[in-house]
């Protein structure tokens, strides 16, 4: 119950009567952690100090933030696709349906939304983690500082770099994924029987909307910002020791997840309507 | 030389310095002193502009530093160098990188100049054939002694030392305090060190101040240390038995 509270303002006593401080300290906190966020990006996306040193950084996050995610977003993408198409099969055994359907609702399962959604998810845990768990250890063992101290713009020199390598590489994992997810359904539905060869293939190639990839690499490049900036703030406003940096490794990856899943539903309204 | 003038800082609303001014000279090895959590090292950081101050002035030369934006800072913290409690030293990166990190990033000079630079700079703190080890894999007065190469690889004209003792044994922290006052007198430059080591105060305390809750409590040398009629003082200096032992009868 919130009775609301009496404010006085020159002499004159204001009752605002539905305050609920519950509510606001929520937005209060949020509209810090907003605040604090904004200008973390203000000072990323400040003139870089030396483009040379920035682009051999942006190098060696393609290769960590990058390449060593190959291997996961393959061996996931894969089984996904067999599952899906298992399922789908499994499904839809009525006759009046035709056995091709299989191979487009995996196709398009995969292309709407497995591989740009549920990838992002996953490379939230992978590299958001990753992301947030080194950026707080450099804080925690002052070496943010010492990059202060240097006139270096630390948010910058350590943020931009994983920022440009995700939204370089994350389309190729989609794209890879979702090539690996296909080619997995169709190995599972043609070792299990479920449905030819032929017919799956007609099914990936039926009707076919060019479009719906350029959806999937949108999405995707909007989920590699979030989780990588995300990731980032948590990690870069780390206080304190070893346990808070293990806390923002988990906030990076919670936050993040539910920022993908907001902005998929946004996005998809924006980009399908 | 590094003036600070009533300098005041506080953390939601509890003050941590009170009315700071002292005067950092140019050549010698300025020591601030004081008990665990009496706000040396927040001295410090607002010195190097890590953390903003409530009130007062940080003059470096004729500069008045905190009132500078950041891209302004820019070029005194080129001539600043800094050691860091733990290190601080790049953990993905080499001994050999740690130290051409300062020359790559502020200098245009060719790669034979840049490890010509870092060859000294390590020679000069007496790491030898540890250029290709990572941090992880040296002992904490070699992770020391790196990170003073670092911090002199762009000749800075000042230098700060965060309790550059802290977790090694007296003979190596010895060492390192007398590293950074031959280095303070080669290159001229204005020292600041934290510690609480009283070893420390007695090798290189050429110019030391003692704080206490906050407050400047006193001023002086390693000379008049010993003799002070401030009671806070010396209840730090004199805090060990060993140390009780050899107090001045007077006292």
């Amino acid at each position: 119950m919130h009775s609301g509270f009496k404010i006085h303002v020159n002499g004159n006593t204001v009752n605002i009567s539905n305050f609920d401080p519950l509510k606001f300290n929520i937005m209060i906190k949020f509209l810090t952690q907003f605040g604090l966020y904004s200008l973390l990006l203000k000072k990323v996306f400040s003139k870089p100090e030396k483009p040379s040193i920035y682009y051999r950084q942006t190098m060696r996050e393609l290769v960590y933030l990058g390449l060593n995610s190959i291997g996961i977003v393959t061996i996931i993408s894969f089984f996904m696709g067999a599952v899906i198409t298992l399922q789908t099969a499994y499904n839809t055994e009525n006759p009046i349906y035709p056995a091709y359907l299989i191979g487009l609702g995996c196709r398009d399962s995969i292309i709407l939304e497995f591989s740009s959604t549920v990838a992002a998810l996953i490379l939230a845990g992978k590299v958001g983690s990753n992301i947030a768990s080194e950026i707080g250890t450099m804080r925690v063992t002052e070496q943010i500082d010492a990059l202060e101290i240097m006139g270096v713009n630390s948010a910058s020199y350590l943020i931009l770099p994983k920022i440009i390598a995700t939204l370089l590489f994350n389309p190729i994992l989609t794209l890879i994924s979702i090539i690996v997810g296909i080619f997995g359904g169709w190995m599972a539905g043609t070792l299990s029987g479920v449905i030819t060869s032929e017919n799956f293939i007609y099914g990936i190639q039926y009707s076919f909307i060019p479009y719906y990839i350029t959806y999937s690499i949108i999405k995707t490049i909007f989920f590699a910002f979030i989780i990588t900036s995300v990731s980032a703030f948590q990690g870069y406003y780390v206080n304190g020791g070893s346990l808070e940096v293990g806390r923002a490794s988990t906030k990076a990856v919670v936050f993040s997840s539910v920022l993908i899943l907001l902005f998929n539903v946004i996005l998809t309204q924006l980009l399908l309507s | 030389m590094i003036i600070v003038k009533n300098l005041f800082k506080s953390f939601n609303g509890n003050s941590v310095l009170n009315n700071i001014s002292v005067t950092f000279e140019t050549g010698k090895t300025n020591l601030i002193i004081g008990r665990s959590g009496s706000g040396k090292t927040v001295l410090l950081k607002s010195i190097v502009g890590l953390h903003e101050v409530e009130s007062g002035e940080i003059w470096y030369e004729n500069t008045l530093f905190n009132k500078l934006n950041f891209t302004d800072k820019k070029e005194i913290r080129s001539e600043m160098g800094m050691l860091f409690q733990g290190s601080a030293l790049f953990d993905s990166l080499t001994v050999e990188q740690n130290v051409r990190f300062p020359l790559d990033m502020f200098t245009d000079k060719s790669a034979e100049e840049k490890n010509e630079r870092v060859n000294f700079c390590l020679n000069r703190v007496n790491i030898l054939n540890a250029n290709k080890l990572f941090p992880s894999e040296l002992s904490g007065g070699m992770k020391k002694r790196v990170a003073i190469a670092r911090a002199i690889s762009l000749n800075p004209k000042y230098l700060f030392c965060d309790e550059p003792n802290s977790g090694l044994d007296p003979i190596t922290a010895i060492l390192i305090d007398e590293l950074i006052k031959e280095l303070t007198e080669e290159y001229s430059m204005t020292t600041i060190v934290n510690t609480h080591d009283m070893n420390s105060v007695i090798e290189i305390g050429e110019k030391i101040i003692f704080i206490s809750d906050g407050v400047k409590c006193w001023e002086g040398n390693k000379n008049e240390i010993l003799n002070s009629d401030c009671e806070s003082l010396n209840d730090f200096v004199f805090a060990n038995s060993l140390a009780k032992k050899l107090r001045p009868t007077n006292k």
